[in-house]
């Protein structure tokens, strides 16, 4: 049995996606979480002095996204042929551009500043691509991003979308309502839900 | 001759009573001309070191309106296999990269060289905050903080990377998209820019993308678009 270490902050950000391809497939591994205070400590020991990293049998990979496709590509996630997988990668990258897009919301502190950049963000970037989101979503017609089964790029959509939702209200994907069912789908997924019940409650 | 005779002989797949199926799938990238290298340029390597023909569709940021609600989310590059169509510049070379033979040997190799490209990606995001600045006094300012903040010590760490591997490529034992991603941004962006100096103790590095820069596809390819696209501002 390989052992997983997945290192990361006690945050969900982008560490998240990891540990839910792994609680959606069942597979153990170690949840390594350190406090912001402490990351002077960790940072060091990885490879390119970022987080996350996933130790495989010790051996380090750096990247969210690489980790979480390895891990999705190991355990039957990640689409079922050649072009699924790039499918997935596709709509996996545009999560990480939009996690990219929120950098400078979270960290002002004015709430009013802080609110006319999420507002911005939200119309200039987020409801632009949710239009475009749900025509794909119609176009596969399976209630799925890619292919007729869920992937990776279901949970990183739910992983970026939940979040959002929870922050800034429902109103975000309320005129997607394609994206709203598989946001939900996923939700009450049984192994998801048990995992989103236990975990550690973040703010990020 | 027989045309069946014929296709056989260039090594095509045939399908009996005269119709046939050519293996290689067309390929069309699409992206501005202008930045002729930019997110696009990964691809066009993956490509060239494979010897795989596609079509290098360039449209100018006139044309883009109407391009744009054709793409899959406004966005290019966009990658046409057969008439299907791919989003997002590492989802699009990562594909190309594992169908061509330049994503490693086995899964984990892979995982090591998507790492590699998106710590690539990283930098070109950071290095977009500079790139669109207007101001020219500030850009400077910028550019200068990137280099001393940035790409300082993501040299360091890939020194310590390739040191480790040991064998002159960043994954494994053969060259791979990683390393065509690492000429890219290092050689043909940050060395053209700023000059080689934030390479003076990285040698395995320097070694690396100096010895991409000299390969006869790559080179062939450089030599061929640069001669082909102008230089952009």
């Amino acid at each position: 049995m390989v052992h997983y270490k997945l290192i990361y902050f006690n945050l969900r950000g982008r560490g998240e996606l990891a540990r839910l391809v792994l609680h959606h497939q069942e597979v153990a591994f170690e949840d390594f979480r350190f406090e912001r205070e402490e990351w002077p400590k960790y940072k060091a020991g990885t490879p390119f002095g970022q987080a996350p990293v996933l130790e495989v049998d010790g051996k380090p990979l750096a990247q969210s996204n690489t980790i979480a496709r390895y891990l999705a590509r190991q355990h039957g996630l990640a689409g079922q042929n050649e072009w699924e997988q790039s499918q997935a990668d596709m709509y996996v990258d545009c999560i990480y551009d939009l996690i990219t897009g929120t950098r400078p919301i979270i960290y002002e502190t004015d709430k009013e500043k802080q609110k006319e950049i999420l507002q911005k963000f939200l119309k200039e970037t987020v409801n632009p691509h949710l239009e475009k989101l749900e025509q794909q979503l119609i176009k596969n017609g399976t209630g799925f991003l890619v292919g007729k089964s869920i992937t990776w790029a279901d949970l990183a959509y739910y992983s970026f979308f939940s979040p959002m939702t929870e922050r800034f209200g429902d109103s975000v994907i309320d005129n997607s309502p394609h994206l709203k069912k598989l946001v939900e789908h996923v939700a009450n997924i049984p192994q998801i839900k048990k995992y989103v019940e236990t975990r550690p409650k973040t703010t990020l | 001759m027989l045309i069946e005779t014929f296709y056989r002989q260039i090594g095509s797949e045939i399908v009996t009573n005269k119709s046939f199926k050519f293996s290689m799938p067309v390929y069309k990238l699409h992206y501005f001309n202008n930045p002729r290298r930019g997110r696009a340029e990964l691809s066009r390597l993956i490509f060239s070191q494979a010897g795989v023909q596609f079509e290098d569709v360039r449209f100018s940021h006139s044309e883009w309106p109407n391009i744009k609600p054709t793409t899959p989310f406004s966005q290019v590059p966009i990658l046409e296999v057969d008439g299907q169509v791919l989003a997002q510049s590492n989802a699009i070379a990562r594909y190309l990269a594992r169908k061509y033979g330049l994503a490693g040997k086995d899964e984990w190799e892979q995982a090591q060289t998507d790492m590699y490209i998106e710590n690539i990606h990283d930098l070109l995001n950071a290095a977009a905050v500079p790139f669109m600045e207007k101001d020219p006094a500030k850009q400077k300012e910028l550019y200068q903080k990137f280099m001393t903040d940035t790409i300082a010590s993501h040299v360091v760490a890939v020194e310590k990377q390739l040191k480790k591997n040991n064998t002159g490529y960043l994954v494994g034992k053969q060259l791979t998209a990683a390393d065509l991603a690492y000429y890219a941004f290092f050689s043909d962006f940050i060395e053209v820019k700023f000059g080689g100096a934030f390479l003076k103790d990285a040698p395995l590095l320097k070694s690396l993308i100096d010895r991409v820069k000299a390969l006869p596809n790559i080179k062939k390819w450089t030599e061929f678009r640069d001669s082909k696209y102008p230089e952009e501002n």
